[in-house]
């Protein structure tokens, strides 16, 4: 069984893959490098509280399929779009508020 | 102060073609009535790479089965189908229906109007239009779509403050505001890097896009 621990480690590994995507748009540089602080503050927060717990294996699942699909991004335009967008999806799977977190 | 439909070149009519396709009118239609976690699997299924509707079904599973879920799925799988220029432009067309569709739920009698300037005795006209507006009765109200926090610059935050002042100057309220298809935390990141004027333009997000309906 996959720990929430375990599954946090690998979407902040691929957040921070996606932020060296992103970038790319020098013009972006300091909103993605902010962005991906930001989220990866609140992945640590999600770790703190739940990573010793097991994740369910629906859970575990979804954040794979995720991982799969930012792998597929090689744009850093879309990148940049799914900086945000991938965390509340990790989220959602892990059933913890949208969007929250502290930048 | 007054409200004038911009002119309509080429660039609008185009626009108003897209803006009327129905499919930006179904999606905008269900995401009105769509919870936050599926504002956000619209988003991610737009800008997504993948097509195959049980991809996505197994990145959300908390959001399936579910009628409305299935519906927007379908519907944003579409937006994703279309070639990468024409995607950008119905999503941005899909967040202005949206935020007028919500606007219009207010039922307080209020015009609500796209692509609209506003003029001010004195001033010169800004280029590019308001996406959408609420026009009495009470205060007016001015709007900028965008899809993502990184649509928010200098330019819009200047173009809405400074029409709020304008207004001001004509003793008449004008609230302005930011709707944006994306979280309160990467419009905050965003924000955080600009310097123009934005304390008194309101900020809408994918967690309180559904307070457009109620707000006065």
């Amino acid at each position: 069984m996959t720990s929430i621990g375990e599954l946090i480690d690998r979407a902040q590994t691929g957040l921070e893959d996606l932020g060296l995507r992103a970038e790319d748009v020098a013009d972006e540089w300091t909103f993605a490098t902010e962005l991906v602080a930001a989220q990866g503050r609140r992945f640590g927060a999600i770790a703190i509280q739940r990573g010793t717990e097991d994740a369910p294996e629906p859970v575990a699942r979804a954040v794979d399929e995720l991982l799969g699909e930012i792998g597929l991004i090689d744009d850093p335009h879309r990148a940049i779009d799914w900086l945000s967008t991938f965390p509340d999806l990790v989220a959602i799977a892990l059933g913890e508020p949208i969007g929250s977190g502290s930048s | 102060m007054r409200f004038q439909d911009a002119a309509l070149d080429g660039r609008a009519v185009v626009y108003a073609g897209i803006q009327a396709d129905p499919l930006v009118v179904r999606l905008a239609g269900l995401l009105a009535d769509a919870s936050v976690g599926q504002l956000v699997l619209a988003r991610a299924v737009m800008n997504g790479m993948r097509t195959d509707p049980g991809v996505w079904r197994t990145i959300a599973p908390s959001l399936f089965p579910d009628d409305r879920s299935e519906a927007i799925l379908a519907a944003s799988l579409e937006v994703a189908d279309r070639g990468e220029q024409v995607r950008s432009q119905v999503r941005g067309a899909v967040v202005e229906a949206l935020a007028e569709l919500l606007l219009r739920r207010r039922g307080s009698g209020g015009a609500v109007r796209r692509e609209r300037r506003i003029l001010f005795d004195g001033v010169r006209a800004e280029i590019h239009p308001y996406d959408v507006t609420f026009e009495g009765p009470g205060p007016a109200e001015a709007y900028d779509c965008k899809w993502g926090a990184r649509g928010i610059n200098a330019d819009v935050l200047y173009q809405l403050d400074d029409a709020r002042t304008h207004a001001a100057d004509e003793d008449e309220e004008l609230r302005v505001g930011l709707v944006v298809f994306d979280t309160r935390l990467a419009c905050d990141v965003r924000l955080e890097t600009q310097t123009a004027p934005r304390d008194a333009t309101s900020l809408t997000t994918i967690e309180t896009l559904s307070q457009l309906a109620s707000m006065s």
